[in-house]
């Protein structure tokens, strides 16, 4: 029994170095970002760009496993303030919207894909953790679409297959693609136009005003504030989407394509550790009990994330003596 | 310990590390205290979820060989799946590593490190389900160390906590997604019922 097990241990380790010796050789060249990136970049940025600038709306699918939803979607671009709808087809019903959204507004996360004179001046941005490559695409939505191949550089995020308008750069179509070339979710427009959508909807159905977190806007103190706490450890290329207090109960970060959250809860009683996990599409939900020195606490990091990496950010929460 | 370490521990966890990272840890576990650490750390998360007991901490180094190679204990169905899944096996054969080089005093060192086990075993959850649900510890002796052993009612508590927290903050979490991914509003359609 133990012959064979000496046996494998062995063939492991020569399977390993041999990795080891590859992927060095490979991480070297990923260093400078190459120019096969700068073309997806260009896109990237003009698709970021052209969210705020073209007015559409149509029929927009989403996919997740067996689960196929379908929700109108309207953008209104006028007087420099966008006005965005979003109608469940299917389902709950439910609309989102968001009204008069200053375009010069541009939130973290598309800043990130806004790379416009940075990019000629060599800088790499996203393409420091994901490898890029540009295909002809089909027809979506009857618009003629170009391929975005997204694959992420390390293992804390997923990969992307984005399809944009050949026009507008508007995002027609896109997966998020999990180990294994598995797609996780897909959205893509079935049907879409150019105009202001003008269908008045006299429907009875619940409204939710999209809210306007930002990292310039000055916070309203929400609930009792609890201990400051501080996340550790973050992978590389995630920034914050706003600027919450250090006691503040929730978190959240970008790297231009992937966003997570974390959500953390004071318990007032003990807790037996453990975890749970639940997986929808490409959205990770890891609950976790824990203690931060006495204080039991449960943190929860929700995101289109691999459980990795939220089960690292989660472990990485500390509490702070002083200030954060 | 390293970034990278972190990376290949975590993924070891999951079974989804690749044979670089499986070296990568054999390689150093036996040297490094913190990456131990962590990894007794990790292993008992993990085995609460899954609702086993933290097997890996057992010194009976044997009986965790004969487990990974016959198969047929808990959880490991059969030889052949675990020859078909070469990534699972190489994790098995890390935490029989993990094993190998944790000494009884260390052990008791990491123990007490990780969690107290005494408060585990007299807690009583916050959640209320845990305790609901019938989940008990019970307190099984292990030398000098009180170690505690979790039902697979916790896993269920924790996985129904999950999906209620989840359900609690997925819209908060679209707020945001919705703000800064190209997608506009549809990270919308993620939510599982969305509130006014």
């Amino acid at each position: 029994m133990i012959a064979p097990g000496l046996f494998f241990l062995r063939r492991i380790l020569f399977v390993g170095l041999a990795a080891a010796a590859l992927l060095t050789a490979v991480r070297v060249a990923a260093t400078n970002c190459p120019a096969g990136d700068a073309e997806a970049l260009a896109w990237l940025d003009k698709m970021s760009r052209g969210i705020q600038q073209v007015s559409y709306h149509g029929v927009v699918t989403f996919q997740r496993g067996d689960d196929l939803q379908a929700m109108q979607v309207s953008h209104s671009v006028a007087n420099g303030v966008a006005t965005e709808r979003l109608t469940e087809l299917t389902g709950q019903g439910a609309e989102v919207v968001r009204v008069n959204h200053p375009l010069e507004c541009v939130h973290p996360g598309h800043q990130l894909l806004q790379m416009g004179d940075r990019l000629q001046a060599g800088e790499c941005g996203v393409a420091d953790y994901y490898r890029f490559s540009v295909a002809p695409g089909e027809l979506v939505a009857g618009r003629q679409a170009v391929r975005i191949l997204i694959e992420p550089r390390d293992m804390y995020r997923y990969g992307y297959i984005l399809e944009l308008d050949r026009e507008t750069g508007l995002l027609l179509k896109s997966a998020i693609i999990g180990r294994g070339d598995k797609v996780l979710e897909k959205f893509q427009f079935a049907s879409l136009s150019f105009s202001p959508d003008t269908a008045a909807d006299g429907g009875e159905r619940l409204v939710h005003n999209a809210q306007h977190p930002h990292p310039q806007e000055s916070r309203l103190a929400v609930g009792p504030a609890g201990l400051p706490w501080r996340i550790d450890w973050l992978p590389e290329g995630f920034t914050a989407t706003d600027n919450p207090s250090a006691a503040e109960e929730r978190r959240t970060f970008t790297d231009g394509l992937a966003v997570f959250s974390v959500f953390l809860e004071f318990l007032s009683g003990e807790i037996r550790p453990g975890e749970g996990v639940i997986r929808n599409g490409g959205t990770t939900s890891y609950t976790r009990g824990m203690h931060l020195g006495e204080q039991s606490i449960l943190v929860t990091v929700i995101g289109e994330v691999p459980l990795n990496t939220a089960r690292m950010v989660a472990d990485s929460i500390a509490g702070c003596a002083g200030p954060c | 310990m390293s970034e990278l370490m972190r990376e290949s521990l975590s993924a070891l966890m999951d079974d989804e590390a690749n044979e670089l990272e499986v070296e990568r840890v054999l390689a150093r576990i036996a040297s490094d205290t913190d990456l131990r650490r962590v990894w007794v750390r990790y292993n008992v998360v993990h085995s609460v979820a899954s609702g086993q007991p933290p097997t890996h901490l057992e010194l009976d180094i044997s009986s965790q060989v004969r487990e990974a190679l016959d198969g047929d204990s808990r959880g490991i169905t059969n030889l052949r799946q675990r020859l078909v899944r070469p990534l699972a096996s190489m994790a098995v054969a890390a935490s029989v590593a993990a094993t190998v080089v944790l000494g009884g005093q260390q052990l008791a060192q990491l123990e007490a490190d990780s969690y107290d086990a005494q408060a585990i075993a007299s807690s009583v959850s916050p959640v209320g389900m845990v305790n609901s649900l019938g989940a008990t510890s019970v307190q099984a002796s292990y030398g000098t160390q009180g170690m505690p052993e979790l039902q697979p009612a916790t896993r269920t508590a924790y996985q129904e906590l999950a999906r209620q927290r989840l359900h609690k903050y997925m819209q908060e979490h679209a707020e945001h997604a919705a703000l800064n991914t190209p997608n506009g509003l549809v990270p919308f359609a993620r939510v599982p019922r969305i509130k006014e």
